[in-house]
């Protein structure tokens, strides 16, 4: 069954021009259409060995904890008809507390956290699900534009069963005020936008230990082609 | 019915601890059949400039014309890599086998990739060839790109039959072909 096209109102304009990158970056041709023949259909597919000691607890990857408030983060991967996506990879990366990435090229001067590294994996169980423990990311600045802060957010990736369902994504949090100002979450057209917002839920909380959000990711699905 | 999926953002340019690979551009262990190529290249944005911070993620069928399924840390046939400072990028593959299109005929070897950058919204969907391939002039994709196919041909390198350079563009006179994804 082939992959269902998908819909023009979903994804970002590749060019947006408010998130200065795109300019350059952006291919200016439009897109040729790929019929879906066996290398877009076949896999990849991974299994748990591509995991490592606490891939799924990114609290718990250093000598001691990292500074932050803890966090669950819990949903289930599914495809658009509502199918639930099974041992899929998914992989996680975020700044830390401060809003600082452990990465050698990011000079916003805020403190490195030693206990925090920031990238987490897992594969889905039977039923879709992923869950993750980590702090909650910090806002930063950066130069897209005077006074610039991303919003706090998680990035996603996740595989699916072919490269037609590839995503990479990020997970913002409610009632985030800066949410109203950033050009790669106002990328997304206006109805799509709150599907990337992730859900506070009392019943994900861990009494005395984290506060639990909710991210279920829905990627393409197979079904017939409309005419057109 | 309305689409629920979920929207693409950027994959910035602070992934590598989220998606650092073990394997990086080697899509095949030693000793897998088949002829071993290495493809390196160059990313350029639409001032011809590098880009240092794309991850590019190789998809292909072994030597056999078959898609691998997972193993030991990996899956073979998937390949991973970060460009360096200069915009630079390297896998070790081999040549696959021929696959079935959509319309079931044969296709000529070619790796998928997909390319993420920070000031990419979403990833984009390409294909490299190998040149000198005799099936490339039967291929249906290529043919569709008409002049354009050459931006998917990884040229061989004089005097090394194991070494191609396909570099990609993300924009201008020689932008790479993409296809909708």
């Amino acid at each position: 069954m082939r992959i269902r096209p998908r819909p023009a109102d979903v994804n970002p304009k590749l060019l947006t021009p408010a998130y200065g990158s795109t300019v350059k970056r952006a291919p200016a041709r439009a897109p040729l259409v790929l019929p879906q023949g066996a290398s877009e259909i076949s896999g990849p597919r991974f299994d748990s060995t591509v995991l490592y000691p606490s891939h799924d607890d990114l609290t718990r990857q250093c000598e001691g904890e990292p500074l932050g408030e803890r966090i669950i983060v819990t949903g289930r991967v599914l495809d658009e008809n509502g199918d639930a996506l099974p041992n899929t990879l998914v992989e996680l990366w975020q700044c830390n507390a401060a809003g600082r990435y452990h990465h050698s090229k990011d000079q916003h001067e805020a403190p490195l956290d030693p206990n925090f590294k920031g990238g987490g994996r897992v594969i889905t169980d039977a039923q879709g699900r992923y869950r993750f423990t980590t702090i909650k990311p910090g806002a930063y600045p950066w130069r897209n534009h005077t006074n610039a802060w991303r919003p706090a957010h998680l990035h996603f990736s996740v595989f699916g069963t072919s490269v037609l369902q590839r995503l990479v994504t990020q997970m913002y949090f409610q009632g985030d005020p800066l949410l109203a100002y950033d050009p790669i979450f106002n990328s997304v057209p206006e109805k799509a936008r709150e599907r990337l917002v992730s859900r506070f839920d009392l019943e994900i909380t861990k009494p005395e230990f984290a506060l639990g959000y909710r991210f279920d990711i829905v990627l393409r699905g197979p079904g017939a082609t409309p005419a057109n | 019915m309305s689409s629920r999926l979920t929207p693409s953002q950027t994959i910035g340019p602070f992934f590598h601890e989220g998606m650092k690979w073990r394997g990086g551009g080697t899509l095949f262990t030693a000793g897998t059949p088949g002829r071993v190529v290495r493809i390196a290249g160059l990313v350029t944005d639409g001032d011809g400039q590098p880009v240092p911070d794309a991850l590019l993620e190789f998809w292909q069928a072994d030597a056999s014309g078959n898609f691998g399924a997972p193993t030991e840390g990996a899956c073979a046939g998937f390949g991973r890599v970060m460009t360096d400072d200069r915009g630079r990028y390297e896998i070790e593959t081999r040549v696959p086998g021929a696959v079935p299109g959509a319309d079931l005929k044969k296709q000529a070897p070619h790796i998928v990739v997909l390319v993420l950058a920070r000031g990419l919204l979403h990833q984009l969907l390409t294909r490299v060839y190998f040149e000198g391939e005799e099936a490339n002039a039967g291929d249906a994709v290529l043919a569709s790109c008409g002049a354009r196919s050459e931006t998917l041909l990884a040229k061989r390198t004089p005097g090394a039959d194991d070494a191609y350079v396909w570099d990609l563009s993300l924009q201008g006179p020689k932008e790479t072909v993409f296809f909708e994804c």
